[in-house]
């Protein structure tokens, strides 16, 4: 008896273990797949040039944006009530690209 | 400002992507590769959605993967924006795009912006581009940006203070920093 019931626990170890590898392929295959999409979409890799911007900005540099009537309303508007576009002109090295 | 939007997207059901054009990757910045570049955030954010899925896996049967064309790649991207709340897309420095990408990408974001009243579209860029810009959106609301006296200054602090030689400066070359960089910037 005893022995019948080590082999059922083996067993179901068995599976379990089996099960989790089955979990663990097809996420593996998911994310294959996805980072192929991912390639297949675009080469480009904008998050990393953003990650670039956001350690060198300066903080509080160019605040007065954000509280711009302009920009705010542009943010928070309903769709529709709003022109969809808004468009930052200025100099090279005004610090467009910085602001927070 | 893409931080200062997502601060505020947090927890909700809209999307900021953002993308910077490069003088020197205009080869590669074409405004298909571009708009993939949007996809390509919408789909790190969650889950691949299905049409996207299909899309590649047609394109791998036909001929091993081919490259989307930029119509077909506004067409997904206006079906990956539908089940968003609203989505904001940032372009940094339109203007270094290569001239035709740049008319293609302007036209491709007036068709979408369009038909998915979701969207919002925030562009920046010198302004000699002024001109394309309008003619595509007439409407677009225009902030112009010049850098105001504290900017100014609070950046020559930081300089200033990451110095690799500061003793090569003496307080008074310092103070004439401070005070002749902040004033011939505002007589520009």
């Amino acid at each position: 008896m005893s022995g019948r019931q080590q082999v059922i626990g083996n067993a179901n170890s068995f599976n379990t273990l089996n099960n989790y590898n089955n979990i663990v392929n097809i996420d593996a295959g998911l994310d294959a797949e996805r980072d192929q999409i991912l390639r297949w979409l675009s080469p480009l890799e904008p998050q990393q040039r953003h990650e670039g911007v956001r350690t060198d900005r300066l903080d509080s540099v160019g605040d007065w944006v954000l509280e711009n009537n302009e920009f705010r309303k542009w943010c928070d508007t309903e769709d529709g009530c709003v022109e969809p576009v808004l468009f930052c002109c200025g100099n090279p090295g005004v610090g467009k690209t910085y602001l927070r | 400002m893409i931080d200062s939007l997502c601060d505020q997207a947090a927890g909700k059901d809209i999307a900021v992507v953002g993308l910077y054009c490069d003088f020197l990757a205009q080869k590669e910045q074409s405004a298909t590769s571009m708009l993939g570049a949007i996809l390509k955030q919408l789909v790190t954010r969650g889950e691949t959605p299905e049409h996207i899925r299909e899309a590649f896996q047609k394109a791998k049967r036909e001929f091993g993967g081919r490259g989307l064309r930029l119509s077909e790649m506004i067409e997904i991207l206006k079906k990956a924006i539908t089940s968003l709340h609203r989505i904001f897309v940032c372009i940094d420095a339109l203007d270094e795009l290569a001239p035709r990408y740049r008319l293609e990408l302007l036209e491709s974001l007036q068709e979408m912006v369009r038909i998915s009243s979701n969207m919002r579209v925030l562009l920046t860029g010198r302004p000699h581009i002024d001109d394309e810009v309008m003619e595509y959106f007439s409407k677009a609301i225009r902030i112009p940006v010049t850098p105001t006296q504290d900017d100014i200054k609070s950046y020559l602090e930081m300089r200033l203070k990451r110095d690799a030689t500061p003793k090569a400066m003496d307080a008074q070359l310092r103070a004439d920093v401070m005070r002749v960089i902040p004033e011939r910037i505002s007589e520009m």
